[in-house]
């Protein structure tokens, strides 16, 4: 059960915007560089992220990308579900015209749905400041200690 | 994030199996052609649920599968894990062998993220037995219970 490379790498990438951002916009061969990822790539993930509305474009030379949001207005959810498409385990239609039978049907009431709303209330349930908060802690806990 | 039809037909199989195996034991050709499987494919499937502890190989000419523990005993989650190649949502959290070593995993701001992920739908489906599937499939109406599956 995978999250796609556009999910894991596009939530990656606005966290790096949301962390390096002062109010000006930042460059996708920045985000490239800082998280060794492809800048082809990045420009589907961001072409994505600005159609969903999580990211205005500032076009030119000096270009780059700023979010349209406090970060802290940002749902993960609304950012995967731009990348992803459905968060769902299964796919919604079923296979080849097939009618889902008692058995299918049973599964998908009490198993397939509640795990769908149980990822759908997390992925909500955090917001990208929450992301970069955890990074701030993380890169605090590992800066070198200067001792006096 | 989608379960493979891995998981998906070893669940439809093990009700299946627990429903027409009674006190004896079900086949597998006869299990492929109710779940429409190809038993090639559902052969595979039972070698895992049978490594697991999930069922129970009956050898002999009439032989196949029965349940090797109590339906109330068995979890989604237990079947999942056992046929699920990658039971997670990125390789970096997965377990055992199939995990895979990432340099940023210190420094990594969504791990936290996936892993709550893994948590939560381990959660979910750690909570559904497949008895409570096998319930489930029959209706009440108006005091009579009404067989929902044929």
């Amino acid at each position: 059960m995978k999250v796609s490379t556009k999910g894991r790498y596009g939530l990656r990438a606005l966290v790096d915007l949301a962390f390096n951002s002062t109010g000006e916009h930042i460059s996708l061969n920045s985000i490239a560089e800082r998280q060794e990822i492809s800048v082809n790539y990045l420009e589907q993930v961001f072409s994505l992220l600005r159609k969903a509305g999580i990211v205005n474009s500032v076009k030119g030379a000096q270009g780059g990308y700023v979010l349209s949001k406090e970060p802290s207005d940002i749902k993960v959810g609304m950012i995967l579900r731009a990348l992803e498409g459905s968060l769902s385990v299964i796919d919604a239609k079923p296979v080849a015209g097939e009618m889902e039978d008692g058995i299918q049907k049973s599964i998908r009431r009490m198993l397939w749905e509640k795990i769908d709303d149980k990822i759908n209330d997390l992925v909500d349930g955090i917001t990208l400041e929450d992301l970069v908060s955890e990074y701030r802690k993380m890169i605090g806990d590992s800066a070198p200690m200067y001792n006096i | 994030m989608k379960i493979s039809t891995r998981g998906r037909y070893a669940i439809e199989a093990v009700i299946d199996l627990a429903i027409f195996s009674g006190n004896d034991h079900e086949s597998l050709h006869n299990i492929a052609k109710r779940r429409k499987i190809s038993e090639n494919y559902l052969e595979q499937i039972f070698i895992d649920l049978r490594r697991n502890g999930i069922v129970k190989s009956i050898r002999g000419a009439h032989g196949g599968y029965v349940l090797a523990r109590d339906a109330g005993k068995i979890t989604c989650g237990d079947i999942i894990r056992s046929t699920e190649k990658k039971f997670s949502p990125v390789d970096c959290i997965a377990e055992g062998k199939n995990r895979k070593d990432c340099s940023r995993f210190e420094l990594c701001p969504t791990r936290m993220l996936w892993e709550k992920m893994r948590d939560s739908i381990n959660e979910v489906a750690d909570s559904v037995t497949v008895n409570e599937l096998l319930e489930n499939l029959y209706e009440k109406k108006d005091d009579k219970q009404i067989e929902y599956y044929i």
